[in-house]
């Protein structure tokens, strides 16, 4: 990991985003240092593009209010736009949308490094360097987009997002419509692209798996922020620092999983799969023989047991849940 | 997923695009109305004439010229009578010279359109009414204007038909039209020379608003062009400019090639080139005005192909525009077309210096549309 600097590079404080009296976030507030990436997870409609799109001037200032800094320039000034927009980068979900397919990569580079006022032959030589770290092989350089494959056009659509060398770079769903040995291949790059170049990086994605590279990760539900911190200390902060113990169940039905949750040191009891529980609890190694025993004797039979440490992704399920339960909760109290 | 389903959601598709709707539904209601106006409702243009008598010139010993009256009386119906017709300017000739002088005159007057036709007096016309002869009667028309020839022939029945109820008349009019065509000379390409004035402009201003029309919205990248320095402004503007240069390249090869193939033009060929390019322009700002306000590739071709077509049928060439109401005329004659056409007539045909009105109202809708454009695609809302 990266040693990050203290320098901030994106300051957020209390945004709120109404349009049309729909309030689309709510007293969201981070911040973001100088060379981290941050993934910003959330399903569909948590609010993830909306925020991005306040950072990158693309929402009016009467659609939001809070205070929000980009690169030290806030958003809410009209004058500051240019500036900020010459200080970041930003590579949209589908390069279809940042890609002229029927220029060639360099051509490309020349009509994005052209809008950043940046010399032609120093364009060539930052997008050489770039296609390079990327592995773009040189004999598509000159050849039509169009022609490229999958993986390398979205490499591609990463160098033009960095070819003014930007202090921050944002990312919409960078490994979404990707095959999975190609989403890891992806998270690498932006890894690479990271050490070498020290960009900021904001991960807009609903793939789980792109937490294995960030610094921070921020968990947005309608709106609201969740979590934000490191993806280690968010699985750190489930009982027992996320120790999970899997068992495998005969005929695991609703029944027995609320008897196991009714054990009272146990948390959290998630289904995995059909046959297959996860189970979170306090002092993981003192309680774990006293559930098995407890589960012995309400004829839970169990055919293995395994433990694990928690995956992000089952964090991020267990917070999703939680708010879930207490929504719920709220809702039934409100109708009693 | 069944037939019926896919059938359900191709309509829910349909009724989600309100624009398609509206072209689909609200342009046949509105070209339909338009077409109403034009049946037998429309004002009577009046035509205007200037006539040269040469009745003054005595042609026989025996007859006076004091006795020479029935060309007042038909000066005087073309004046006061004639529903149809108002007189300009009439000349009286007594002998070669002032005849020779009144005919150039008469000349600028019908090739400035100024007047439709001038008629010509002879010499022996009242003797020939006095006589009860069928006297004769010329009249010079402007051949280049295809569209005014058989109205201009209808209508002059009207003053011969009045003046012989006057004149109490059996005998009818002989009537001598020496057209007037400024015409091509025959070794030049005939087809290609009449065809120049209507067929330049449309092609050029159908092929430019092509070339524009999708320009923006068929652009991916352009809404993520935003999240850079880019302003709206600067891609109008380097749309407007690079499709100029393309424009400016294709004026000169038709150019070149209606030149090589035999272009007669009695006027300034750099009028004409001018003249070209000022109509591809303007061509390429009813495009980008098009791609501006299109929602969809779809939306882009539909809208291109509804304004080409009112364009080009209201252009004055197709529908006969005084048989359109007023207020229609008035529209009418803010297209393009409307003045793009007479222009490259004037120059070709006619050997006139570019005609202003014509060269202003084509220029303001260059800037209409371009300003609109800029204005729409500004508070468009673009997101990535």
């Amino acid at each position: 990991m990266v040693e990050s600097s203290t320098e901030i590079m994106v300051d957020v404080n209390n945004l709120n985003v109404i349009f049309d009296k729909n309030h689309i976030i709510h007293d969201v507030s981070f911040k973001v240092k100088k060379g981290e990436i941050i993934g910003l997870f959330g399903i569909s409609g948590a609010g993830k593009t909306t925020i991005i799109r306040v950072l990158t001037c693309q929402i009016e200032k009467k659609n939001w209010s809070g205070n929000v800094t980009v690169t030290n320039f806030s958003p809410d000034k009209k004058q500051n736009h240019p500036l900020i927009l010459h200080n970041i980068g930003y590579v949209p979900q589908l390069e279809l949308l940042n890609l002229y397919y029927e220029l060639s990569p360099l051509a490309n580079v020349e009509v994005f490094s052209s809008t950043y006022g940046l010399d032609t032959k120093e364009a060539k030589k930052i997008a050489q360097e770039l296609f390079k770290i990327l592995d773009i092989p040189s004999d598509t350089w000159n050849k039509r987009v169009k022609h490229m494959s999958g993986g390398e056009k979205k490499r591609l659509s990463m160098a033009i997002g960095l070819i003014h060398k930007p202090s921050v770079l944002f990312l919409d769903e960078p490994t979404t419509g990707v095959d999975a040995s190609k989403r890891y291949s992806i998270l690498s790059y932006l890894k690479k692209l990271n050490q070498k170049l020290d960009t900021t990086m904001f991960i807009i994605t609903h793939d789980l798996e792109a937490a294995l590279i960030c610094d921070k990760t921020a968990i947005l539900r309608e709106g609201r922020m969740l979590e934000f911190d490191s993806p280690q200390n968010l699985i750190n902060s489930l009982p027992s620092n996320g120790l999970v113990a899997r068992f495998e169940i005969n005929d695991l039905n609703e029944a027995k999983i609320t008897r196991i949750s009714e054990f009272s040191p146990v948390k959290k009891v998630l289904r995995v799969g059909n046959e297959v529980v996860e189970i979170l609890m306090e002092s993981f190694e003192e309680n774990l023989p006293k559930l098995i025993q407890y589960m012995i004797e309400r004829g839970v039979t169990v055919n293995s047991m395994s433990r694990d440490s928690a995956s992000f992704r089952r964090f991020f399920q267990i917070r999703i849940q939680e708010e879930e339960e207490r929504e719920k909760l709220k809702k039934n109290i409100g109708e009693a | 997923m069944s037939l019926g389903g896919l059938i359900t959601k191709e309509f829910g598709r349909i009724k989600s695009d309100k624009r398609t709707l509206i072209l689909l539904f609200l342009i046949p209601i509105i070209l339909i109305f338009i077409f109403g106006l034009t049946t037998g409702v429309g004002p009577t243009k009046f035509f205007t004439a200037a006539i040269i008598t040469m009745d003054d010139i005595p042609t026989y010993g025996d007859f006076p010229s004091n006795s020479s009256e029935y060309d007042d009386n038909f000066i005087s119906i073309m004046q006061n009578n004639s529903t149809t017709w108002t007189l300009h300017q009439y000349f009286n000739s007594t002998d070669e010279n002032e005849y020779i002088s009144a005919y150039i005159a008469c000349y600028n007057l019908l090739k400035n359109e100024i007047v439709d036709i001038f008629v010509v007096l002879p010499e022996n016309f009242s003797e020939s009414v006095a006589k009860k002869v069928n006297p004769i009667l010329f009249y010079y028309i402007d051949g280049s204007d295809l569209s005014a020839i058989s109205a201009v022939e209808v209508a002059i029945q009207e003053p011969i038909a009045l003046f012989r109820a006057e004149a109490d008349l059996l005998a009818n009019f002989s009537i001598m039209v020496p057209y007037l065509e400024f015409d091509v000379p025959f070794w030049e390409s005939q087809l290609l020379n009449y065809a120049v004035p209507l067929i330049l402009p449309i092609i050029i201003l159908g092929t430019t608003m092509n070339l524009t029309s999708l320009s923006i919205v068929s652009e991916g990248p352009l809404p993520r062009m935003l999240i850079t320095p880019t302003t709206k402004r600067d891609i109008i503007l380097s749309k407007l400019i690079a499709n100029s240069v393309i424009m400016f390249l294709q004026s000169t090869e038709i150019f070149i090639m209606t030149s090589f193939f035999g272009l007669y033009s009695l006027g300034s060929l750099f009028y004409f080139f001018l003249a070209l390019v000022m109509i591809g322009f303007c061509g390429i700002c009813i495009g980008l005005f098009i791609s501006a306000v299109s929602p969809t590739e779809q939306g882009a071709n539909q809208m291109y192909l509804i304004m080409f077509i009112v364009i080009v049928l209201f252009s004055g060439n197709f529908l006969p525009p005084e048989l359109i109401s007023p207020v229609m005329q008035y529209i009418i004659n803010v297209l393009p077309l409307s003045h793009a056409i007479p222009l490259i007539t004037d120059i070709t045909l006619k050997g006139l210096p570019p005609n202003l009105t014509h060269i202003a109202f084509l220029n303001l809708d260059s800037l209409i549309f371009i300003v609109l454009a800029y204005i729409i695609y500004k508070f468009k809302r673009l997101e990535v």
